[in-house]
């Protein structure tokens, strides 16, 4: 049987719009598929564990005074993540974790959270707290070499620039900024995105893109995932993407 | 031109009951354009006001508020309705004020949005703020919860009126520390019940203290973070309560508080701390007790909130769910009910409900028991469906009927004992669908059924 370690970091603090949703996606999805899925926690004070020794590192979305109290703590834990990331550990990032990975994160006041720098993108909240980028947000991604659309749920006030490899183009809703082109952060291993909702519940493909990654990791002959039951995910997104991308 | 503008927001109240039309909002958000969003400074207002604010049970606790100074012969103003932005009690003043803007009662005891105490209260003095929880409801309406709960505490900050806090709820305690030169500061307590645990049962937030950092020890979890807490480092908690709810018996149901015992007909823990709130504010202006118990043991409520349904001879009980938490309660009460039943979940996304509806993911559906078939409707019927699909129940036994009536149709199809949760903007077309499913099939409609 084969096994998926996913090690979900600041469950606790960083849990905004379902996010704590995905790993039960994620759970879901492999054992439907007889893959054997272990979620462990990491928080504020836990043993520092093994990065390397996970397939895949989940950080969720939080609010400002949580992603204060965690920034040092993340601190510690760089050297951990970064070398796991560059032996091939998935990364996937919403929101709040989206942007510590960044260069830096400074809020509606100006404070400066410093953040793990692993990727050169950086955020930015506009001073008034009353512009937000709030609603539903559909993107168009490319996953596995095909052309996939996205919808989620994006509420965040942080503007992130300076991003290269977005994971996808906006095709409505806000993005990385009010109004922009582009969404998220993306490399063979990283997802990184503004999408709550949470973001595996309508996206399928998302989660067995990353399930494909995680099980095929090392191995000599790739193995396609067993295709499961997915009409209610599929009549959710139609709901949703006829209702957006009707013009 | 004050004057001016009460006499115009005055003939458009009287225009909209000449059309028979309910005058709730709409004079009071003409009124605010035209006095440039200083509407509710016209008012003049000698006597005192309690403003009833929190995420769960403004209503409840408003209307209980309302009935211990009407029983007690006040002339008093209440927006019953729910009417509970700055718009709303603008129109309900200008209902009941003089053309000189006098609003003439012995008290006003309004229910007031969380997110506009600051706006409404800079306007009016305020005798009295009851703050009950906070928790996670239409986020993305009011910002993030952070910065509403900072916006009534900067309030709070120059505030020395009576404060009556819930001491059991970390993000509504902290409201106590804002003003440290407010000596009316009150927090109401209760002890554990029955179903209280040790660890944390449903998704919550603000586990961490809100002045030093340091994670709260909890004694007990009354419901999702509402319990007995402390820091252990700065030692926020430390209080002495005004009034403690104990000996809580939720099968008969019962609880004393401050000496005196109540039987309440509803039987949540969530209506013992309503009824905590209602008791500290007895307490606090000297209600007679003959007065204040038969508020609190006659309280029940209507409007999908445990109301009762025949469909046919098939027994429906809606409840409203607006937050995990309280479609947490419902689960709950569903699961401790022997027998199968069946569930019919409506949910919608409009713009009061929040437009997103991923608060669904924190409701804990793995608690399941005998629940032999799901309905889903509403605008977002789809996703509660994956919700609970991805929860490990079997997608076979999930039925989805995005239209309400063909959905009550489908609940009734079946025998045996029915539930019904209906987020916010679901719960009155649910409960006319079930209406006409009842009128149309024999079964009444009364929460006595």
């Amino acid at each position: 049987m084969k096994t998926l370690k996913i090690l979900h970091m600041y469950a606790d603090m960083l849990d905004l719009y379902g996010d704590g949703g995905n790993m039960e996606i994620m759970k879901y999805r492999c054992g439907k598929r007889g893959i054997e899925c272990i979620v462990d926690k990491y928080s504020i004070d836990s043993e520092m564990p093994d990065f390397s020794a996970y397939d895949l590192i989940y950080i969720g979305g939080g609010a400002d005074l949580e992603q204060q109290h965690i920034s040092a703590d993340l601190m510690k834990c760089r050297e951990g993540i970064v070398k796991a990331y560059e032996a091939g550990t998935f990364l996937f990032l919403i929101c709040g974790g989206y942007q510590l990975m960044g260069k830096y994160y400074r809020d509606a006041d100006g404070n400066e959270i410093k953040g793990l720098g692993l990727f050169d993108y950086f955020t930015v909240a506009p001073s008034s707290r009353k512009l937000r980028c709030i609603g539903n947000i559909v993107i168009s991604a490319d996953i596995g070499g095909k052309a996939v659309k996205i919808v989620g749920f994006e509420n965040h006030g942080g503007q992130t620039q300076g991003v290269k490899t977005p994971f996808g183009r906006v095709l409505y809703g806000n993005g990385n900024c009010a109004k922009s082109k582009c969404e998220g952060y993306f490399e063979k291993n990283v997802i990184a995105t503004y999408l709550h909702g949470p973001c595996l519940s309508k996206n399928p493909e998302v989660a067995d893109y990353m399930i494909s990654y995680c099980v095929n990791r090392g191995e000599a002959e790739p193995v396609k995932l067993a295709a499961i039951d997915d009409e209610l995910e599929k009549q959710c997104r139609k709901v949703m993407l006829d209702r957006l991308l009707k013009k | 031109m004050k004057r001016l503008q009460i006499l115009i927001g005055k003939i458009i109240v009287k225009m909209l009951r000449l059309l028979h039309r309910n005058a709730g909002n709409l004079p009071g958000i003409i009124l605010w354009h035209i006095s440039r969003h200083k509407a509710v400074s016209m008012f003049r207002v000698d006597c005192p006001i309690i403003a009833i604010t929190g995420t769960n049970g403004k209503t409840s606790v408003t209307n209980c508020i309302a009935q211990l100074f009407e029983k007690s012969g006040k002339k008093i103003i209440t927006n019953r309705e729910g009417n509970n932005l700055d718009t709303g009690i603008c129109s309900l003043l200008l209902r009941h004020c003089d053309m000189k803007g006098r609003v003439k009662a012995d008290m006003l005891i309004l229910e007031t949005d969380e997110s506009h105490v600051p706006v409404v209260y800079s306007q009016l003095k305020l005798d009295t703020l009851i703050v009950l929880d906070f928790f996670r409801d239409q986020l993305d309406r009011n910002g993030e919860m952070e910065t509403l709960i900072q916006k009534i505490n900067g309030f709070c900050k120059t505030f020395d009126g009576n404060l009556i806090l819930n001491g059991d709820d970390p993000n509504t305690a902290r409201l106590g520390r804002a003003n440290p030169d407010n000596r009316n500061v009150k927090y109401f307590h209760a002890e554990r019940y029955a179903f209280a645990t040790d660890k944390i049962f449903e998704a919550s937030e603000g586990r961490f203290c809100p002045f030093c950092g340091e994670p709260l020890e909890y004694e007990y979890y009354q419901y999702s973070h509402i319990g007995k807490f402390r820091c252990p480092k700065c030692g926020f908690g430390d209080y002495e309560p005004y009034i403690t709810a104990s000996g809580i018996d939720l099968e008969k149901p019962v609880f004393t508080a401050d000496g005196h015992t109540y039987s309440p007909k509803l039987n949540s823990i969530y209506n013992v701390y309503n009824m905590t709130a209602v008791a500290a504010c007895a307490k606090l202006y000297g209600i007679e007790q003959r007065i204040t118990d038969s508020v609190i043991s006659k309280y029940t409520v209507k409007n999908g909130r445990m109301e009762n349904f025949m469909l046919g001879d098939r027994k429906a009980t809606l409840n409203l769910a607006k937050n995990p938490v309280g479609a947490n309660m419902t689960l709950r009460v569903m699961n401790e009910m022997k027998g199968e039943k069946e569930l019919l979940f409506v949910l919608n996304d409009n713009i009061a409900d929040g437009l997103d509806v991923s608060w669904i993911w924190d409701i804990n559906f793995s608690i399941f028991e005998r629940v032999t078939r799901v309905v889903t409707s509403g605008t977002r019927a789809y996703d509660i469906a994956v919700r609970i699909k991805c929860s490990g129940y079997d997608p076979a036994k999930i039925v989805v009927r995005p239209d309400l009536d063909e959905a009550v149709a489908e609940l009734a199809s079946t025998e045996g004992r029915k539930f019904v949760i209906a987020n916010y903007t679901a719960v009155q077309p649910t409960r006319a669908a079930l209406k006409r499913y009842a009128a149309k099939h024999g079964g009444e409609s009364n929460e006595n059924a």
